[in-house]
């Protein structure tokens, strides 16, 4: 225990006044943010070889952009040590190829926010968490990279709910998301790996996500038993917005393990759930989704004046899923119980994950 | 957008969106950008209930377009 004597004089009140003038200027999420000066500043700059003028990520349509510096600034604010500035730019880089925020999701009434998945061995440099409690709190690297991205949004470029974020509910991933895979407990190749990095790299991945929901399955033995009750998780019908939705499975070390014990791989899986994740047509039309919009292609009933049939054609039996790479396969959390999550995100229906690798300086 | 392209254009939107539209408009340099409000929601509405709502602000659509 260290003595009244040894510790650093501070003036409480001065504290407290500092952190309520960020709180007066609107530069919070809600929760205290770190004090930045110049110097902190400096040292999150000197982390990276790029420009603080450079540009990470642009909004035109708010005549507003997120520069190196900017986004120094709100990692500082978020409470990162200046050795994750690299892991927040990659993340920026990540965001900017996913290309969803560019085009305004973060101001939508559907109320996304950004996961980050991180690969590599910045993880152990870090103590960025992969394994227990991996999407709840606890570890200052995840909680703090994530909050990086949030206020930033905020405070480079003013989403601020009930002003320019116009989420109708929003969800809890807006605070901060951000997860490491646990590699160590995967029988598989490392998502970046898999997806043509070398494992060596670290990578920072981006999906705009809407939610999270768990599949409890500590009974089953059986792949297929385990693989249909993912699928099922993923065709709900509340879901769809669109004709289709993406997804991103996090497998449980014990999930990914019986998987792999029984003979599947990550194409494996892939393939039988996209195979299952299916509604029939009787289920949509009774919850008024059996059609989609000729205007938006959002789902809707057959009986509505825009309404022109799913690209099935009609079929009895509907896929939830546009193609096998719709499904993103990751392995997160504790080995210590046969739990899993799907990470129901928003596109790319298909197209490859965003993945950025990050740079030293 | 409309009206930077050359396009005349008036924007309506319900009145849950009257602070994020405002919000826009200022981001976008044009404070006192006029916009026609109609009762919140649309999407729920059937075609008839759509038509009398809009029914009630053609005369302030005609009157954004003309003005001088």
């Amino acid at each position: 225990m260290t003595s009244a004597r040894e510790l650093p004089v501070i003036d409480p009140d001065e504290t407290r006044r500092v952190l309520e003038e960020y709180y007066e200027r609107g530069w919070t999420d809600g929760m205290p943010v770190m004090p930045v000066t110049e110097s902190v500043l400096a040292e999150f700059l000197a982390q990276t070889a790029r420009d603080p003028d450079e540009v990470l990520l642009a909004m035109p349509h708010l005549n507003r952009a997120c520069t190196v510096r900017l986004a120094a600034i709100n990692a500082a604010m978020a409470g990162c040590l200046p050795e994750y500035f690299p892991v927040v730019l990659a993340a920026w880089s990540a965001l900017q190829a996913e290309d969803y925020v560019p085009r305004a999701i973060w101001q939508s009434t559907t109320g996304t926010a950004t996961i980050l998945l991180v690969n590599g061995p910045i993880r152990q440099q870090i103590g960025l968490n992969s394994r227990g409690n991996v999407f709840g709190s606890g570890y200052r690297a995840n909680a703090t990279i994530g909050r990086a991205i949030r206020l930033t949004a905020i405070n480079a470029f003013g989403l601020r709910p009930g002003e320019l974020d116009q989420a109708t509910q929003g969800n809890p991933a807006k605070y901060s998301a951000c997860i490491g895979e646990n590699e160590e407990e995967s029988p598989w190749p490392a998502f970046h790996v898999e997806h043509g990095f070398d494992a060596h790299l670290s990578t920072v991945t981006a999906m705009t996500m809407r939610s999270v929901a768990h599949i409890e399955a500590r009974h089953t033995i059986l792949p297929e038993q385990l693989a249909l009750d993912i699928a099922g998780t993923i065709s709900r019908t509340g879901a769809l917005i669109h004709e289709t939705i993406s997804a991103c499975i996090a497998l449980g070390p014990e999930h990914a393990a019986l998987f792999a014990r029984a003979g599947w791989d990550k194409d494996a899986l892939r393939r039988f759930v996209y195979e299952h994740a299916v509604n029939t047509r009787e289920a949509l039309t009774a919850v008024g989704k059996d059609a989609v919009s000729g205007k938006t292609r959002w789902r809707l009933s057959s009986a509505h004046t825009e309404a022109v049939p799913d690209s099935t054609g009609g079929a009895e039996v509907v896929r939830v899923l546009g193609s096998e790479q719709a499904v993103q396969i990751i392995v997160a959390g504790a080995h210590n119980a046969g739990v899993s999550a799907v990470i129901e995100t928003f596109g790319p229906r298909g197209g490859p994950p965003a993945i950025a690798a990050v740079e030293s300086a | 957008m409309l009206e930077r392209a050359g396009v005349p254009a008036v924007s309506i939107c319900t009145d849950a969106f009257v602070v994020p539209a405002r919000a826009m408009a200022d981001v976008l340099g044009h404070p006192d950008f006029e916009f026609v409000t109609i009762p919140h929601p649309i999407a729920s509405l059937t075609p008839n209930e759509i038509e009398a709502s809009v029914t009630q602000v053609v005369g302030e659509v005609v009157r954004i377009l003309t003005r001088t």
